[in-house]
């Protein structure tokens, strides 16, 4: 099996809390219940074009 | 009572000076009511009225070997939407539904009582119970199955929250509702056109026999009952019948004997007589005298099928048709056939009547003999088959599990849990809101596209959609009266508002102010109408059936009897009606023509509230309104304290409808007007009321030619704007969003009802009516490329891509894994994917780039062995788009769906700018495109600099005749000088919601324009001043949905079809451009064979055959043998090798298959 990805942090789509996820976890908030979860912003530095 | 010396009692007597403003009246209509308030009562009528009836009718389930063994239902009712995870009972919230692909329903709990068996013996003989009666046991909140609540409804989270609640729960506070959220779709179910039931319709058929027709529905059965006159006798015409049965056999199948008594029914009038006479004479030559001899007459006319039911039995079958079918709208109470007779009757003396006068024909068209099927009436017709096919699969289930146990395990037998199957019902729902498809064999009812996906292009597309009629016939009827506008749907269904085309005039919409009744209880409104006097039918003998100084009354297509004083009874039930004592939207219409009363309380009606007068003077009055105004009164009030009331198309033939008070005072002088006034006993709330909801936005509609308003309406619902305060947390499938939104400087009444300038779909252009460069011939525009790059007509595309993370059903499942962590090693195509597989917002999408990383085992099927590895493939979720254009994400959710998959849905934003080619429009039906864009510095420009955004060619105003254009520049420019928004309400002059040309002109003039609207404009390019004065002005535009991004197309080769080796059709499969039958008729005329050649074969099919000389047949080349072949004759000898469409060899080939032999012959060229 390939190595466990370190977890990421999603937000939640209700409380906005920060939850980690592991691969198979439930898609639920853990603060709130919420069963929606959104991916975070990417960090990496993005340049748009303005047209 | 003293006369008070301060009032000057002149004065009281004038009449009023000025008229009321009865405005304020509107918003507080649709502050009660709503936009869609039709939808939302009709479904709260079903769910907390109509559910108990369906119940009560079907409450019991008994088991068939023992009788004592029931099941009965006590009580029905519907919960709040929520949902049960984990044994937690959590509430739903539609935006949740929305985002999750769940669907927003609530439980339909039952109470239920049943009996425990003790022990009955396993098959019991009669009346055999050993161990006592079973015990009876109630049970409380079974759940039963599911219901899709609609939005806004009575059981609805959303009802009753206000603004700031709502935006908590992630809706729109202007969303309308009255549409459904299945599996994550919006769904609205159309309001249905239909043909009154139960209601006599006399008209012509297709062979021009005069035909009087009752559609019949009942609780119990439907059935359609038809007289027809042919060569001078009466016939009936019944399903259930092979053959016309002559009238005067069914009325003594019903036991009227005496034929006397038929023609005494009919009226005394002698040319009633002569006309029945064929008849009663074509029954005497068939010797019929006696009710027995006439049953038996009909027992043998019975169709194969309905006799064969009964196991062949047709004795009393002719009885129970009668009973049953024939008419079957008229009750039959302890076998008492008279109100049938006298219902057959009446039918016969209105044929009669039509044909005697021919003016008594009833319009199908009428909009007084159409029903709206809402939404309610749908879903319990679904309700009702659906419950009823529970009820009988429990039955089913109950009978077997009592054959197959021993007595003593009957205790559990009845246990609801057990024997109510919950998915049955919610299946059933859920698949047809989700499809449209409404297929109740038991109601004989197949119908498509029932239920439609609510566009929400703009907030106007979804609000527009609500109000949508869809029409009753099918669309290919090439007649011209069903799409023809109707004098009777003024008020009630828009003039405008209707599409294009093959639906053209069949789709309706209703107007602005329309309400559709829903069923009232029948039951005090008929034992009133006796205590007003109306003298029973069963009292009445034939001839004092239509004796004449009587009407019959008649409720809801019933005969309830007669009254000798018919306007005295109405005018009694309308003063009941306006005291509140029965529903407010019971019609009374005293029809003078068939001397009848009809008193309606049904269903489906459509009506709209006026204000009530008396003799001309409004009951309304200034401090009324002024209180309204204050908030100390509402709508409601209106209508309990009887200033305003509901009249329906039927009723409104009594009323005489004034638009304006004022109106009536004008005319004083003349002594006819004089009398008119007094006639007058309603008067209009607002006359641009009679449009709806996408008409309403239309400034000046009533100086524009009405096709260019008609145009507009199927136009706003493409236009791109806002969808609602949410929608950039929504996750549609294709949403179009316009950047800097604008409100309309020229407004209208309707657009601040509906909310329009909250939710503006176009942009405020600064329009010059001028001819400029050639590129703007045929309706194109000029746009100004400054005004383009400061933000007009910038739009955003979102769009959705989903990923479910997929389970097997052998337990594998798909994996997401991390890319390659070494970013220069990794994928082009992979860049943007984040740590955890799936790409992150923010990152820029380019065409064929990776969204998820993910992975799906090759093995799917069988149980995989433990221990070894899973063998996985790679199953990437790409990204397709334009190319060379670059997207964003915008959002990433993860949720999961209703089976528990992970589902991953990617919201990728564009952002557009106009560019050549998209299309824009104004809101007078005037589409054109973008046919070139200037820089600003070559465009013209005025004194004080200012600098149109776009240039509109002249020519678009003549033909099209769309003055209110050119008024709607004249306002808002006098509106930008000014700093007010200017009104252009439809028919809003008189009543000041719409700015007259003279007042807006005097604004110009104030503010330094010319009266005319037209200003004095330097060229860009030269410098020179113009050599005419230009009509230049704020136009509100709006962008359409059509851009040229998502149309634009070519291709020099790409894929083929596998079958024929053609290119593929289609701009979503990078299709070929196909010459048509008619591009090669051009070129056979114009001789270009080559060119043909190339075309048909070398640019599409070519391929290379063997053609044998001698058969004619096809040989094969062998490439081993390096020589040709032809199997036919097992030889290679008369081998000629030439090309061929690949499609031709092809049909050679298929024709083969079907035993015909083409043969090529072969010349020399």
């Amino acid at each position: 099996m390939d190595p466990q990805p370190e977890p990421t942090s999603y937000i939640c789509g209700d409380c906005g809390a920060e939850n980690t996820l592991k691969p198979g976890d439930v898609i639920q908030c853990r603060e709130c219940g919420y069963r929606i979860l959104y991916k975070k912003r990417t960090r990496r530095v993005v340049q748009y074009e303005a047209r | 009572m003293g006369a008070d010396p301060n009032v000057d009692l002149s004065s009281l007597a004038a009449p009023v000076s000025c008229p009321v403003d009865k405005f304020p009246l509107l918003p507080a209509f649709l502050k009660v009511r709503g936009l869609v308030k039709q939808h939302i009562d009709s479904f709260d009528y079903f769910i907390n009225h109509g559910i108990k009836k369906i119940m009560k009718a079907n409450d019991r389930i008994v088991c068939r070997h023992d009788p004592a063994m029931y099941l009965r239902y006590t009580n029905i009712y519907v919960a709040r939407p929520s949902r049960i995870t984990d044994t937690i009972n959590e509430p739903l919230t539609p935006h949740g539904c929305r985002l999750s692909d769940s669907t927003y329903a609530a439980d339909i709990l039952v109470d239920v009582e049943y009996t425990i068996g003790h022990g009955t013996a396993k098959t019991p003989k009669k009346g055999e119970h050993k161990h006592g009666p079973p015990t009876l046991q109630m049970r409380r909140k079974v759940i039963i199955g599911r219901m899709p609540i609609m939005l806004r409804s009575s059981h609805c989270v959303l009802t009753g929250k206000d603004e700031t609640e709502l935006a908590k729960l992630g809706e729109c506070p202007l969303d309308p509702g009255g549409y459904f959220v299945v599996k994550g779709t919006e769904r609205v179910i159309l309001i249905q056109e239909q043909l009154s039931k139960n209601r006599i319709i006399i008209d012509t058929d297709s062979k021009g026999r005069v035909t009087a027709s009752v559609t019949s529905s009942t609780h119990e059965t439907k059935s359609k009952t038809v007289f027809f006159m042919e060569k001078e006798k009466i016939y009936l015409q019944l399903n259930q019948f092979a053959k016309p049965i002559p009238i005067l056999v069914v009325m003594k199948a019903m036991g009227m004997e005496s034929d006397q008594e038929v023609v005494q029914m009919l009226g005394r009038d002698p040319r009633y007589g002569s006309l029945l006479l064929p008849s009663i004479e074509e029954c005497a030559s068939e010797r019929i005298y006696t009710q027995q001899q006439a049953l038996s007459y009909l027992e043998g006319k019975l169709t194969s099928f309905s006799s064969s039911r009964d196991g062949g039995r047709r004795e009393g079958m002719a009885g129970t048709i009668l009973l049953d079918v024939f008419l079957a709208n008229v009750p039959v109470i302890n076998g008492n056939f008279r109100p049938k007779c006298i219902y057959a009757s009446v039918m016969l003396r209105r044929m009669m009547d039509a044909i005697l006068n021919t003016d008594t024909f009833d319009d199908k068209d009428y909009v007084g003999n159409k029903r709206l099927e809402l939404s309610g009436q749908l879903i319990s017709l679904l309700f009702e088959d659906l419950f009823k096919s529970m009820n009988s699969c429990a039955a089913d289930l109950l009978n077997k599990a009592y054959e197959n146990t021993s007595h003593h395990s009957h205790f559990h037998l009845f246990q609801p849990s057990f024997i109510l199957k919950q998915d049955m019902i919610t299946n059933g729902l859920e698949k047809a809101i989700s499809t449209g498809n409404w297929d109740l064999k038991r109601f004989k009812m197949h119908r498509k596209g029932v239920s439609q996906v609510v566009s929400r292009l703009s907030f106007i597309a979804a609000l527009g959609h609500m109000t949508r009629i869809s029409p009753q016939f099918e669309k290919t009827r090439k007649v011209s009266g069903p799409r023809a506008l109707q004098p009777s749907q003024w008020g009630m269904l828009c003039p405008c508002d209707t599409p294009e085309g093959e639906a053209c005039g069949l789709t309706k919409n209703l107007a602005l102010m329309t309400h559709v009744t829903t069923d009232d209880e029948e039951g005090p409104l008929i034992s009133l109408c006796y205590s007003l006097g109306v003298e029973d039918l069963a009292l009445l003998s034939g001839e004092e059936l239509h004796a004449p100084n009587s009407f019959l009354v008649i409720l809801n297509g019933l005969i309830l009897g007669k009254h000798r004083q018919p306007r005295r009874f109405a005018g009694a039930l309308r003063k009941l009606r306006r005291l509140g004592k029965i529903g407010e939207f019971v019609s009374v219409f005293v029809n003078d023509k068939q001397r009848c009363v009809y008193v309606a309380s049904d269903g489906g009606r459509v009506c709209r509230p006026l204000v009530i007068a008396d003799k001309g003077v409004s009951r309304i009055k200034e401090h009324h309104i002024q209180e309204l105004r204050a908030g100390v009164r509402n709508f409601d009030d209106f209508l309990h304290e009887g200033l305003i009331e509901y009249l329906d198309v039927n009723e409104e033939n009594n009323a005489l409808i004034a638009l304006y008070e004022g109106d009536i005072d004008k005319d004083d002088a003349d002594n006819e007007k004089d009398a008119n006034k007094s006639n007058i006993t309603h008067i209009e709330i607002e006359p641009f009321t009679i449009l709806g909801v996408c008409a309403g936005l239309i400034p000046f509609p009533h100086h524009n030619q009405s096709p260019r308003n008609t145009y507009q309406c199927a136009m706003g619902k493409q236009a791109m704007g806002n969808i609602g305060y949410n929608q950039l947390c929504r996750a549609d499938t294709l949403l179009y969003l316009l950047v800097y939104p604008q409100c309309p400087l020229l407004t209208t009444k309707t657009i601040e009802l509906v909310g329009f300038d909250k939710l503006g779909a176009g942009q405020n252009a600064t329009v010059a009516v001028m001819s400029y460069s050639g590129y703007d011939i045929e309706d194109a525009i000029v746009m100004n490329k400054s005004s383009l790059d400061r933000g007009f007509g910038r739009c955003i595309a979102m769009k959705k891509y989903s990923c479910v993370n997929e389970i097997y059903s052998n337990g594998a499942r798909d994996k997401i894994v991390r890319p390659d962590t070494d970013p220069s090693s990794r994928k082009s195509t992979m860049q943007i994917l984040d740590n955890d597989g799936i790409a992150a917002p923010g990152e820029i999408v380019r065409n064929h780039d990776v969204l998820v990383n993910k992975y799906a085992p090759k093995n799917t099927g069988d149980r995989h062995p433990s221990g070894t590895p899973i063998d996985y493939r790679p199953a990437n979720a790409t990204y397709k788009g334009p190319e060379g254009e670059t997207t964003v994400i915008d959002r990433v959710l993860l949720s999961s769906d209703p089976n528990g998959k992970l589902c991953i849905k990617f919201i990728v934003r564009h952002t557009r700018r106009p560019e050549l080619g998209d299309k824009f429009s104004s809101r007078h039906g005037q589409k054109g495109v973008c046919g070139t864009i200037v820089q600003q510095e070559d465009f013209p420009f005025t004194e004080r600099g200012i600098c149109p955004d776009l240039i509109m060619n002249p020519h678009g105003y003549p033909s099209r005749m769309t003055v209110g254009k050119m008024i709607e520049l004249l306002g808002s420019k006098a509106g930008v000088s000014c700093g007010r928004f200017h009104y252009g309400s439809a028919f809003g002059e008189p009543s000041g919601h719409a700015d007259k040309v003279e007042d807006i002109s005097a604004t110009l003039v104030k503010h330094g324009f010319s009266y005319s609207g037209k200003d004095f404009l330097y060229s860009g390019i030269t410098g020179y001043p113009l050599q005419a004065y230009i009509f230049m002005g704020p136009i509100y535009y709006q962008k359409l949905k059509h851009m040229v991004l998502d149309k634009m197309h070519a291709r020099a080769k790409g894929p083929r079809v596998t079958l024929t080796r053609q290119p593929t059709e289609g701009r979503s499969r990078d299709g070929g451009l196909r010459l048509g039958e008619m591009e090669r008729d051009c070129l056979i005329a114009y001789g270009t064979s080559m060119i043909l050649f190339e075309r048909l074969m070398l640019s599409s099919d070519p391929y290379q055959v063997q053609v044998c000389r001698k058969c004619g047949l096809l040989g094969y080349y062998n490439y081993k043998l390096k020589t040709a072949f032809c199997s036919m004759c097992k030889n290679g000898d008369n081998i000629s090798t030439m090309k061929l469409p690949y499609a031709c060899k092809l049909l050679f080939q298929e024709l083969q298959s079907m035993n015909v032999v083409p043969r090529l012959k072969l010349t020399v060229a």
